[in-house]
């Protein structure tokens, strides 16, 4: 034992630094020892007694069990008379309100049953028990709670469904649909979508029982700090999304609610998964009731304008997550419908096809027309102004809809696609090889894209298609993808595919491809590779939007108040007869998110507009449960549907009493299943990291955007733009792209591993974007925890210190992950060449970014740092609060500590921060926070600040 | 040894032994020995398996290395006490010349008087709405800073704290899943507690929507027992786990994780509790008859920590105090006997 020796240089090299202690003490107990005089010297009396010790037998308990653990019994035995009940211990409760007032006393004024801890959900049938442990979410629809099994020895999420009837039916839709997706489709489970295990009815209320996931994209994401997964990570998840996608497609369902809080991480197995959940607005193809579906940033411009969807709806949602993923930010934030499509528009650099214009509900809302309605079946959409609708500007706008449309930061400002992608910034540390590679793949994936967030439905891939792309594929991108020829798929109904754009390819809607290698391409696109849907103009689509009975005010959409709690939309269905539906009245709501760091989605209740509707033959809504959805087909009424007669959907007798989608808004998607727990960045070292990434830390918030280099990324944006005729093919600008950032990156690439973060401090490489290469010096891209490293380098500056933390120890299954880097002092060298600066300065709005460095930098000025704690708290919505709270502002006694921590005390005792010891078993135990691991289990982010005590007085 | 006999008379110099005529479980040193005399005050509660217990006052001089027991001051008690504390801080309004106040838990909250020549019993503290059942207090902790607080632990699953000069609850919380074992204060309104449910939480009663749990027991659900939060170092507390031989150390700043395991008793652990003096000492006692004393180092070694000093009792050890008055005595409880012993 070494004793006091306060500045011990040894002792991060060896060991197990408990930080405790010397020097901290030394204002303390200065030297204070026991001396040996009723104590003796320690001596390991060794092996022997141990022996002896493993014959000792335990007679009777120790007097501190019989005063703890056992006490009601000693208690017992003193006094016979003694009761204690646990049934009258206070409860806790998990639903809010707690006041039992509908129901017999078990639901509350919104119709939830009111849920405590150790709460017990039981299907009668299988007589299987489900012990509530703690609510992972609640919604429009319910409550998703996380429960005990102790049957199987395992936690599952049981959503609890409102006890009203129409959130039952929807409930019974989601059972069904995903029943048939599990059973019928995915018996092996290998499609990426959760699993069902069973559901039944308590207390009047349908709970269904899902497995466990962890936690979701959007929270992945936050926890980046709102910077992009690396590209393999990306073709990871896109990959097994669209295996996802592919089944729902074969299953003829819709998602219609695709969005990055729907897919959660999966890390019960490994490699890590995700899966997609939430069914609860899935509806079947040839039943697409809602025209307001699908969450705004998300929608696709089908269901914006009015217009008859598909699943196709569902790959425009895919594209808009796979570029969330890679850019840390939504690729359409659109703050309303209006700001929405501005931002397609603008960045697709094309508009929606005239056939859905011509047909789309909405159209008037958003654009006018310049030309002959009748215009040529075959009229393309292009901005060369050949197409008859403009869209309408913002004054346009206000002047229609007699108010201003909301419009949101913008993040990636006055670019396209392909220059947001181009220029979006690149991890550190990125060596030159790799640059190149990644480079390439990111051609790939604005290919991808192209192919995903396609104006045109006809035109959009499927998942078939999407699947082959290289960037899924991992092939090696040589050219612009052409899809092989979707498998037509003849279900139900099947209607004769014209092709509305011969002549358009994906790229040239996207005004993209004016030198196509391959000539014969855009015959491709137009005649073979998509299942064309005929889509005959004026059809029953265009006059189902149009004809009030779905939506008189066009403003208020007419949504069928997904995300609206207490809407006061009631579906009553008759399990019985196919009395269909009557709304008897429904808020339509939409939902709030102006900004893409403050995604709390707000709901926003829009006057009701009531409606009668009186279907006709109730179809869809009345599947039994676990029945295939095939069962159900009316196919007289539905094939209609489809054929497009429009006299189908007339205000009088809309065709399909259908329900799905509709009351189980979810507006707390976000916490879906499980928002906390063993994913492993929670509480671990690393998380931590994500929090008070260097980078965040390091930017100075009136970072200015550099003109020089710009200028380059600027001049050929526009051509991009005009890229129809420009004579700049996709493969000059692939290579001039290449070029570029390769010099660019020259320099850094010489910094190579050790220098990494370092330009970050650097006022002057300041980036209004999130860089990726910010925080993971070592970006690996084997898993995604590594996006969030960059541990050590927050501690560096965090406390100034260098320690190297965990800097030899591999993480078990994440491959290299060297801290060392990180951890070094920032010693800025390469941002500041000239060239580097260059992509960092891409044109954009820098505030929305500062807007989110501030709101980190804010955090991080903080005095008390419980770094671990931060981290598991990021993913927890009381986390920040509470650790915050506990932190700061504390008057006498724990300033101590708030000194301590942030100033990085020399060793021992006073040295605040994650130590080695504990990094290193962290490192050890950071797979992803799976539950086998001891260690990582234990750090519950939930655990760590949560709900779990209540006030009683 | 070389000289068996010099060092047998040190021993008894260093060690002061009180035999009781029953088990002793808690026990407690009064705050501050009174100027006029070095003598501090030791409250002794008894473990009878029957409704009546006892409380003994001791009188203990530390010049002599003396212990009287003062009979007039002894008092019933119903139900062994769980925990015995004198009020932390002398001067308090409530506490009196020559007089100290004292608390006691078992099936609720007590206030005793302890005066020269005998003891009042001033206030019954009792939260329960039925006169019936009894939740009994595991524990409770008297806030230095704050000397009219006093927080209890119970089996009911909460925490309530009390604001014992006006006689009422300021506020109960329902802390943990399961039983509540232990309760230790922070500073004036932040709190730490253990429970069955195998986990550390702090409370912050400016925040009473949330806490932060810092550790939880490896194996789900197993109880932590005893809490000790180092007053001379807030980022640090130790836990001990029930049927464990280990001492867990726990940095608030780093969750979950401990810092330190003290492994080397050879039984489980009852008693802990961290030098006064010094934030970097810690003692343990468990049912290997051992007490030992530890010294956080710098840096563990690869074997773990060994203690550095430790003293072998006649049985197992089932109390720990260590006197914040007098920091060079730790009182230890065995059996039917009460040792203090100097270090």
């Amino acid at each position: 034992m070494d004793g006091v020796s306060p500045d011990n240089e040894a002792e991060q090299s060896q060991g197990r630094d408990l930080g405790v202690a010397s020097s901290s003490s030394a204002s303390t107990g200065l030297g204070w020892r026991p001396s040996q005089l009723g104590f003796t010297p320690y001596i390991w009396s060794g092996e022997t007694s141990d022996n002896s010790q493993t014959l000792r037998v335990v007679v009777r308990k120790s007097l501190l069990a019989r005063l703890t653990k056992e006490i009601v019994e000693t208690y017992q035995i003193c006094n016979p008379q003694f009761k204690y009940s646990e049934e009258l211990n206070p409860k806790r409760y998990l639903t809010s309100p707690s006041v039992g007032v509908l129901n017999d006393g078990y639901d509350n004024v919104n119709s939830d049953l009111i849920l405590t801890v150790n709460y017990v959900l039981v299907n009668l049938e299988r007589n299987r028990r489900y012990l509530v442990k703690d609510v992972l979410g609640h919604g429009t629809f319910g409550q998703v709670a996380k429960c005990w099994v102790s049957d199987t020895n395992s936690y599952v999420a049981v959503k609890i469904i409102k006890n009203q009837p129409a959130y039952y039916q929807q409930a019974l839709v989601e059972v069904s649909i995903l029943n048939t997706l599990n059973k019928k489709y995915d018996p092996e489970d290998k499609h990426h979508i959760v699993r069902i295990y069973d559901y039944f009815v308590y207390q009047r209320h349908l709970c269904i029982c899902f497995e466990l996931l962890d936690t979701n994209l959007y929270e992945l994401i936050k926890l980046n700090h709102f910077r992009g997964l690396s590209l393999s990570i990306v073709q990871l998840f896109s990959k097994q999304i669209l295996h996802g996608l592919a089944l729902l497609k074969e299953a003829g369902i819709i998602h219609c609610d695709l969005k990055p809080e729907n897919i959660l991480l999966c890390t019960s197995v490994k490699p890590a998964e995700v899966k997609i959940i939430d069914f609860g607005s899935a509806c079947m193809e040839d039943r697409t009731v809602y025209s307001y579906i699908q969450s705004r940033y998300y929608r696709s411009p089908e269901v914006l304008l009015g217009y008859q969807y598909t699943t196709a709806i569902d790959m425009w949602s895919f594209g808009c997550i796979v570029a969330e993923l890679f850019l840390g930010l939504p690729l359409f934030p659109g703050a309303s419908e209006f700001d929405l499509l501005r931002r397609m528009i603008e960045i697709l650099g094309g508009q929606p096809p005239d056939y859905v214009l011509r047909d789309a509900k909405n159209t008037n809302k958003f654009f006018k027309c310049i030309g002959s309605i009748q215009n040529g079946e075959n009229s393309e959409i292009s901005t060369n102004g050949r197409s008859s609708y403009q869209a309408l500007t913002e004054d346009e706008y206000e002047a229609r809809e007699l108010k201003k449309p909301s419009i949101g930061k913008e993040y990636f400002n006055h670019m396209n696609l392909e220059a947001i992608v181009i220029n979006y910034p690149y991890r550190k540390n990125l060596p030159k090889e790799d640059i190149l590679k990644e480079n390439q793949i990111r051609l790939a994936l604005i290919d991808f894209l192209r192919g995903l967030v396609e104006f045109d439905p006809a035109k959009r891939w499927s998942p078939f298609q999407a699947s082959r792309h290289p960037f899924v594929t991992g092939e090696p991108f040589t050219h612009p993808y052409e899809p092989p020829l979707e498998t037509p798929r003849v279900p139900v109904v099947q209607a004769v595919k014209v092709d509305h754009h011969p002549g358009g390819g994906h790229w040239f809607a996207a005004g993209l491809s004016p030198n196509v290698p391959n000539k014969s391409r855009p015959s491709l696109y137009s005649s073979l590779h998509f299942q064309m849907v005929q889509y005959p103009p004026a059809n029953s689509y265009g006059s189902v939007g149009s004809h009030g009975s779905y939506n008189d005010s066009v403003g208020l959409g007419s949504s069928y108040g997904s995300y609206g709690e207490s809407n006061n939309m009631f579906a009553y269905y008759s399990p019985v007869g196919p009395s269909g539906i009557h709304l008897l009245g429904h808020g339509s709501t939409s939902m709030l998110g102006n900004s893409p760091d403050a995604r709390r989605r707000v709901i926003q209740y829009q006057p009701g507009n009531g409606r009668g509707i009186s279907p006709s033959a109730g179809t869809f809504t009345h599947l039994p449960l676990g029945a295939s959805p095939s069962q159900f087909t009316p196919p007289s009424s539905y094939t209609q549907v489809s054929a497009s007669s429009p006299g189908h959907y007339g205000p009088t007798s809309p065709a399909r009493g259908t329900s799905h989608g509709s009351p189980l808004g979810k507006t707390s998607t976000v916490s879906q299943f499980n928002r906390r727990k063993n994913w492993g960045c929670s509480g671990s070292p690393q998380t931590q990291d994500i929090t008070f990434s260097p980078h965040w830390q390091g930017q100075c918030p009136d970072s200015s955007i550099h003109g020089e280099g710009t200028a380059q990324v600027l001049s050929s944006s526009p051509s991009y733009l005009q890229s129809n005729t420009d004579a700049a093919s996709w493969k000059l600008r692939g290579v001039g792209a290449n070029q570029k950032m390769t010099c660019l990156f020259m320099p850094s690439s010489n910094s190579n591993l050790q220098s990494t973060e370092l330009g970050h401090d650097n006022p002057e490489s300041c980036l209004s974007l999130p860089d990726p290469g910010d925080w993971d010096p070592n970006y690996s891209d084997e898993l995604l925890l590594q996006e969030d490293s960059s541990d050590g380098s927050c501690l560096a500056t965090e406390f100034g210190r260098s320690m190297n933390i965990s800097s030899t120890e591999p993480f078990v299954g994440f491959g290299r992950f060297n801290h060392a880097s990180s951890a070094s002092p920032p010693i800025s060298i390469q941002r500041q060449n000239g060239p580097v600066q260059a992509y960092s300065n891409v044109e954009m709005d820098s505030s929305p970014a500062h807007d989110v460095q501030a709101g980190y930098m804010r955090s991080m000025s903080k005095p008390f740092h419980l770094i671990p704690r931060m981290l598991q708290n990021s993913p927890n919505r009381f986390g920040l609060q509470s650790v915050q709270r506990f932190a700061h502002g504390r008057p006498t006694q724990f300033s101590d500590w708030n000194q301590i921590k942030a100033q990085a005390p020399p060793s021992g005792f006073g040295s605040g921060g994650p130590r080695s010891p504990r990094n290193s078993s962290f490192s050890n135990s950071m797979t992803w926070g799976r539950r086998v691991n001891p260690p990582v289990s234990n750090i519950p982010p939930a655990s760590c600040a949560r709900k779990d005590y209540a006030r009683i007085d | 040894m070389d000289n068996s006999t010099q060092e047998s008379r040190l021993r008894s110099e260093h060690s002061v032994t009180y035999d009781s005529p029953h088990p002793i479980y808690a026990m407690a040193f009064s705050s501050t020995p009174s100027l006029a005399s070095p003598l501090q005050r030791i409250a002794v509660g008894s473990f009878i398996e029957d409704y009546n217990n006892r409380v003994d006052i001791i009188s203990f001089n530390a010049d002599s290395s003396s212990v009287r027991h003062q009979p007039s001051l002894s008092f019933d008690h119903p139900y062994p006490p769980t925990k015995l504390m004198f009020q932390p801080n002398a001067h308090s309004s409530l506490r009196k010349s020559s007089s100290d106040l004292l608390a006691t838990s078992g099936d609720y909250l007590r206030l005793w008087e302890v005066r020269e020549n005998s003891v009042d019993a001033i206030s019954l503290l009792n939260n329960s709405k039925t006169s019936e059942f009894c939740a009994p207090l595991t524990s409770f902790d008297w806030n230095d800073i704050e000397p009219k607080r006093i927080g209890t632990s119970s089996i009911d699953t909460t925490c309530t704290i009390w604001d014992i000069e006006k006689g009422v609850v300021e506020t109960q919380l329902i802390a943990h899943d399961k039983e509540v074992y232990d309760i230790a204060w922070g500073e004036a309104r932040v709190f730490a507690s253990v429970s069955a449910d195998g986990s550390v939480r702090i409370f912050d009663l400016r925040d009473k929507e949330h806490s932060t749990i810092i550790y939880e027991s490896p194996q789900p659900d197993t109880p932590l027992l005893r809490l000790a939060w180092n007053k001379q170092d807030l980022r640090y507390m130790a836990t001990i786990l029930m049927d464990s031989n280990k001492i867990v150390i726990l940095d608030i700043r780093s969750p979950t994780m401990p810092v330190a395991e003290l492994e080397r008793h050879r039984a489980c652990v009852n008693a802990i509790a961290w030098a006064p003096q010094s934030s970097r000492h810690i003692c343990s006692a468990g049912d290997d008859s051992q007490a030992l004393i530890w010294e956080l180092p710098t840096v563990a070694g690869p074997n773990g920590i060994d203690p550095i000093s430790m003293y072998s009792a006649g049985s197992e050890i089932n109390q720990l105090q260590w006197s914040a008055a007098q920091p060079d005595w730790i009182a230890i409880a065995f059996a039917n006997k009460m040792q203090l012993l100097k270090v």
